[in-house]
Order: C-alpha cells, then structure tokens, then sequence
C-alpha cells in the first residue's frame, strides 16, 4: 500500500520544516507557504490530508480550506492555528468544515495520531468513490425529525414554518427534556443553542454525535467563546455555527444544506466516519456524557435499527 | 422663549386669554373689535355660546364680507352668526404638543387666516397662535435633539474612556497578533524539541547495540553467530532511513529552534516594554525608544511590506506616559499598514523646535477622502469593515496627546498618502503631568450622570 499523502500549508518555513519531521516516514509529505500553490497541489494531486494554518498573508486558513472542499471534497481538512478570533472559528466551521482544529504549540503525538485517523478515513472515502456503490437511501424515506434545544419556542417555530410537513419538529425547552427526547427516539438533526437555563448542554451534543455520527448539529446561539467553540468542533463536530438571532431565509439556506447532508451520510459509514469525534476532555463534561451515554445506551438499541 | 428646564412644553402655555365674542354680535361690533389695538395680534375672534365654541371669524374673511359694496350698509346690524366659519380649529388643553400640531397644521388653510380655539373640557379657554404651536413644536424638537445629542456624545465619550481603560482598543486585535506571534515559533520549537527527544532514543539504542558489538568482538568467548546476530541488528538499524533523515535535518532543526526562542524572548521583552500594563507611570523617555517599541510591537502588521525610514533628529527626554505613546504610534502604524497595499514606505521623522518635540509619520498608502478627513478623530468612526476596526484608535490618540499638552494633526492626498504630525512640549507642567492619568476622569463622571 502506498503512503498516504499530507499538505502542509503554513507562511513560516518552520513550521513546515519541523513538522515534516514528524510524518516523512509515513506519508508522502508535501508542504507550501503558499495557499495558492496549495490549491494547485489540490487540484493536481490525490491529499489525503490538509492541515493548514490559520493567518495568512494571501489567504485565511478557513478560506483555503474551503476551497479544498470544492476541489477535493475527499481530502479530510485539518486547521492548525497559532491563536484565533472568534470570527475564524465560526468560518472554519462554517466554510472550512474542518474535521479538526488545533492549537499551536500542539503536542506532537496528538497531532500524529489525528492526522493517521484523518488519513485512514480519506482512504476509506477514496476507495468508497473507486468502485460506486448504489447509495441505500433509506433515510430518505423516513420524515426527518428534528430535535430543537432551546429556551425560547421561537426558534422550533421558525424551523416548523420553513420545513412544514417535511419534518417532525421537536421542541425541547430544556436539558432534561432534550435528553429524554434523544433517549426515545432517533432524531436527525439537532438545532441547539449551547446554554439552557443557563447551563452549558454541549454535552449533550458531544453525546449525540458520539452515539450517532450521521446525527448532524447546528448551534444557534449568542454564547461567544472560542475555546467552547473549538472544543465543539473537535468533540461534536457541529456542522453549523449561526449567531442568534437569525434570519430566516438564512436558517432555511442552511437547514437545506444540512439536510441534504444528512442524506448524503444516511447509507455509507465511510461517510459518518469523517464527522467523528474526539472524545470528550473536560472533566465534569465526560462525567455528564458518560452518564447520558449509559441512558442511550440502556433505552435505545445501536443506531441503525431504525426506532420510533 | 427660553425655557429653564426640559419641561414638556404643553398647549396650556400657549393659551392666549382674549376675551371671546357671541356669535350675536353685530358685524360692527366686531368691526370695531378688530380695530382695537388689544386685538392687532389676533388673526381672528373666537365666537362662543354658552361656554362652547361655535365659530371663528377672521380679519381676512370678515373685511371681505364688509368691504362689499353696501355690505357695511346692508349687514351692519346683522349679527355675526352668517357670516363666520362654524368649523373652528379646535384643541384640547391638555393634547399633547405634537397631536395637536398634527390636528392644526392638516386643518389649517393658506395664507394662514384663523388661530385655533383652545378647549378645556369642551368649553372654551382661549385663542393660540400658530406660529406659537409651530415655535414651540421647533423648540422641543430642538431640546429633544440637543438631549438626545449630548447622550450620544456622553455615552460615546464614557464608552471610550471604558474602552481605554481595560485597553481594548486595538488591544484585541494586538493580542491576536501577539498570541499567534508566540504561538508559531512555540510551535515548531516545541516540535523541534519532542523530535529531538524522539532520535535521542533512537540514537541510544543503536549506539547501545554498537557498543554490544563491540564487546562482543574483544570478547574471545563469544561465538560467531552471536556476533552475527549482533551485526545483523546494527545492520538494521543503520539501515533504518528514517533515523538517517532525521539525523541529517537535526542540525536545521535545531537552528531553528534557537531562532524560535530569541524570536519569542524578543518578543516578550518588547511586550513588557511597550504596555507596562501595571502602573501606567510617567517617565522621563526618549521619544525614539517609544517608537522603536511600537514599531517592534506593530512587526507583525507591518510586516516586511512597508518599509521603515527613519529620519530622526536630536530629541530631549520627555517626561511622559511612555506605554501611552506606544498605544498613539502602534495606532499610527498600524493604520498606515492598513492603509496601505502590498508594499509601502512609512517614513518618521523627528524633530526639537521651539521647546517642543515634533513627529510625522508619513506613508503612501491610499490616503483619506476630504469627506473623511474631519471625522477621523471621532469616536467610532471607521472605514474598516466590522470586526477590523473598531474606529477607537485615532480617538484614544487624541485623547492622550492632549492630556500630554500636545497636539496631533493630519494631512493626506488621497492616492498618495497620509501624514500625520504630533508635537508634544518637552517639559510638561506638574499639573499636566499629574493629570496626564487617570485618563479622563470627566467621562467617568458622566457616566454617572447618565
Ligand atoms: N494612515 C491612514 N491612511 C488612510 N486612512 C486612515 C489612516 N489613518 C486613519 N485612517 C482612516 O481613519 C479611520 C479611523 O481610524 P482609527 O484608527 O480611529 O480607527 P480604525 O483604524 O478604523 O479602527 P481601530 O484603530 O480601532 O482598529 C480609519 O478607519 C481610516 O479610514
Ligand atoms: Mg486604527
């Protein structure tokens, strides 16, 4: 088997040179300061995986890693980033769609050990492209539930009158609500806003996403904290960031959009696996999922068993 | 009219007591009425039965009627009641001002001819003028203006000396910089340093499995296929390339890693130097050193696009706020960075004249329009797009060059550039060094106030 291919994107020289070091022996290892020649390599090349930098003079590190979802939507995209505003967050979220996003100075065996499962994922999603299989729609056929986590009844609403009868809208108006909703029933989407009742249920969502990886998360929220953020990314891998309040044709834009992601992960575990997740680090955090995880785990069977 | 406070100002103030007609009055009487001097203000009589307004007869209409030919003759007797408009404008006393100014201005006609009746439970209480109504409508307006202005500019005033305080202007956008500063030579030396530590291994147990060899061969008791084995292992792990690379790109690494950390001392230093974050203290400095610090500070939005020239004079020590005047000249680069595309020239220079300690700093980046140019100092004011500027940092530099006596100006061409002048007396007064900080204390007061 060949060595899979990594592209090292970052301005200082550095950077690229001391982390070549930790992948030469397993990857074949391309590197560029430059993200235009980054997106050349992309589009010439089959990467496994990208780990780009954040700041940089020509282009962001979120943008570049947005084009490489264009280009080369199989390549798993990972950011490395030396700090980071709220704003870069929200776009690797949101336009990068980054499976992970780290911090520098980073330790050198976490970093390895994200990009081999980051490599053995892009395998997998090649190999699925190589020889086409007919898709098993089968979630199609269900009428998507979606599972609305917040205070406030306006935003289960909203989401109600843009999708009417294309989906069961579930409004849960708090934590314990939300939670024996999820332990019931299989739920497609989760739109959460991070605190209820002014506690912190990302939990909740790094639970979900554990237990269920085609379940695909938005957040809507006003909570503004990178480090909740980041940590959302690595460990629910939430698929929307949107400030709250929203706009509605903008909610609807990207309702469709993570709708038909849905269905497109709906019958390939290829595809589920390049939204998995770390496992949860903060301490009192893990307690709460561990426990919530026993819940699903006792009350509904794995997912794929389709349960209402 | 002046008004002492911000009172409402109502309809009853504008109530003018004359004394009002019945509509049984002959046209004469009324005739004379009009001409009384008493009555040379009014536009019109109010014409009352009962208590309750019934009409309204003007100056205008009533020497129409009377100046007919005969008319005078023929309806001098006759009483008021046929002849005046039963439609008066009516207004309650305690309306308020700018529903009744709705009412009268939509009823009203052209050329104004009538006042409005005024009414207090229906029942008549005196005569208002227009213009007064319109006065006093303009007045409160104004006041209302005036509030709302002097609001604005306290709580803009107040949300400044906030953001100063807790040095958030531009501080945000420093600490991004700064961190991503530290954080990328961290990184790689951090790196550089754990695989290091990885080939140390390596490098042990292939000189532990040399030295085995080694033994072995001076060892007369050890046979041949131990000492076989021994050197298929050193065999292999010579052979291991990856050791070898690593090996040979140590040496790179580690240069690097030396680069890195007096990258990140530097740095430190210069942070320490620059914000004094603690005791915002005055100090007797050398204006170049501020500078300096700012520049070094400012490296990495000034990057190695803009190039320096510095064109320093002979300067005195000045005693000052030197963190202060880092903020003023880091605030200065950085705009001109930002101001300018792709490469650039920024060009400092400095002069002593006249007991004063002069700076210009020029760049060539792409100016500011004539618009523009009078509202830079403002609070808030930017051209930058959400999230990259804030539009404090001009504001704040004013704010401390005048505390420190000084003045800054601005000159620029749109399309070629921008010069901005601070002069800053050499030898501040007592009184303006002790108030030189706290910074603003007046805003901290109307605060209060508010
Ligand atoms: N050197 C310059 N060249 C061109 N325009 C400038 C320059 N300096 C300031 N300006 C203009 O003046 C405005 C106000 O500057 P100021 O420093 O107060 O705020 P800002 O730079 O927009 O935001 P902040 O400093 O808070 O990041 C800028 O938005 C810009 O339009
Ligand atoms: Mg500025």
């Amino acid at each position: 088997m060949t060595k899979p291919t990594i592209l090292l994107v970052d301005d200082e020289e550095r950077i690229l040179r001391s982390l070549r070091m930790l992948f030469f022996a397993d990857y074949n290892v391309l590197m560029t300061t430059d993200a235009h020649e980054a997106t050349r390599i992309l589009r010439e090349e089959r990467v496994h995986v990208i780990v780009s930098d954040q700041r940089m003079p020509i282009m962001q590190g979120s943008e570049l890693l947005s084009i490489a979802r264009e280009t080369s939507p199989s390549t798993m995209r990972i950011l490395l980033t030396g700090y980071s505003d709220m704003e870069a967050s929200i776009a690797s979220v949101n336009e990068g769609e980054v499976f992970r996003y780290l911090l520098k100075p980073w330790n050198a065996a976490d970093v390895k050990e994200v990009v081999a499962q980051a490599a053995a994922i892009a395998r997998a999603t090649f190999a699925t492209q190589q020889s086409p299989r007919v898709a098993v729609i089968e979630t199609a056929k269900h009428k998507l539930r979606i599972l609305v986590m917040d205070n406030d009844q306006a935003t289960a609403r909203a989401i109600e009158e843009i999708l009417q009868h294309r989906a069961e809208v579930i409004w849960a108006q708090d934590e314990e609500h939300a939670k024996e909703i999820l332990a019931h029933q299989n739920v497609s989407l989760v739109v959460a806003d991070l605190n209820m009742g002014g506690k912190s249920v990302s939990y909740i969502l790094k639970t979900v996403k554990q237990f269920n990886p085609q379940t695909q998360i938005i957040v809507l929220t006003s909570f503004d904290d990178t480090s909740h953020l980041i940590e959302l990314i690595n460990q629910a891998q939430i698929i929307r960031y949107l400030p709250k309040p929203i706009r509605n044709n903008i909610l609807a834009r990207n309702l469709e959009f993570v709708i038909e992601r849905f269905h497109a992960l709906g019958g390939s575990p290829e595809m589920q696996q390049r939204q998995s997740v770390e496992p949860v680090k903060d301490e009192q955090e893990r307690l709460l999922s561990n426990k919530f995880m026993g819940m699903l785990n006792r009350l509904r069977s794995r997912p794929g068993v389709e349960q209402s | 009219m002046r008004r002492e406070s911000y009172v409402e100002i109502d309809i009853t103030s504008l109530i003018k007591p004359f004394e009002c007609i019945s509509p049984d009055l002959s046209l004469h009487r009324v005739a004379e009425l009009f001409s009384n001097a008493n009555y040379s203000n009014v536009l019109s009589l109010p014409i009352v039965e009962n208590g309750i307004p019934v009409g309204v007869i003007s100056r205008y209409s009533f020497i129409d009627v009377y100046l007919k030919n005969y008319s005078r003759e023929l309806n001098g007797r006759r009483p008021i009641r046929f002849f005046m408009n039963p439609l008066p404008i009516l207004v309650a006393h305690d309306q308020p001002l700018a529903e009744a100014a709705q009412h009268v201005t939509k009823h009203m006609k052209f050329p104004l001819t009538e006042d409005f009746i005024i009414t207090e439970n229906g029942r008549y209480a005196g005569i208002g003028f227009v213009v007064d109504l319109l006065k006093a409508m303009e007045l409160q307006m104004r006041e209302n203006a005036g509030e709302l202005n002097q609001a604005y500019t306290r709580l803009k005033s107040s949300q400044l000396a906030l953001a100063h305080s807790e040095k958030m202007a531009s501080l945000g956008q420093m600490v991004a910089g700064i961190a991503h500063e530290i954080n990328t030579p961290l990184g790689y030396v951090q790196n550089n340093v754990s695989v290091g530590k990885e080939m140390f291994t390596q490098v042990e147990v292939m000189l532990a499995s040399y030295d085995a060899l080694i033994d072995s061969l001076l060892d007369d008791q050890v046979g041949e296929e131990q000492i076989s084995a021994q050197m298929q292992q050193v065999t292999e792990l010579r052979s291991n390339s990856g050791t070898r690379e690593m090996m040979g790109e140590m040496q790179g690494l580690l240069g690097d890693t030396l680069y890195g950390v007096a990258q990140i001392s530097e740095l430190v230093l210069n942070l320490k130097d620059f914000s004094r974050m603690d005791a915002v203290s005055t100090e007797t400095v050398n204006l170049h050193d501020c500078i300096e610090s700012a520049l070094n500070i400012g490296r990495n939005v000034l990057k190695d696009r803009i190039e320096i020239i510095r064109d320093f004079g002979e300067l005195p020590t000045i005693t000052c706020s030197p963190s202060q005047l880092n903020q003023v000249f880091l605030n200065l680069f950085t705009n001109a960075a930002q101001a300018t595309e792709g490469n650039g020239k920024l060009t400092i220079r400095t002069w002593y004249e006249n007991g004063s300690v002069h700076i210009s700093i020029a760049d060539n980046g792409k100016g500011i329009s004539p618009e523009h140019v009078s509202r830079i100092f403002d609070p808030f004011f930017t051209t930058k797009p959400v999230g990259e500027g804030t539009g404090l940092g001009l504001a704040i530099s004013h704010q401390i060059i005048q505390k420190h006596g000084g003045d800054i100006r601005v000159e620029s061409h749109p399309g070629t550039g921008t010069c901005f002048y601070i002069h800053l007396p050499a030898i501040a007064t007592t009184a303006q060094v002790a108030e030189m900080l706290p910074l603003a204390p007046d805003f901290v007061q109307s605060e209060e106030t508010l």
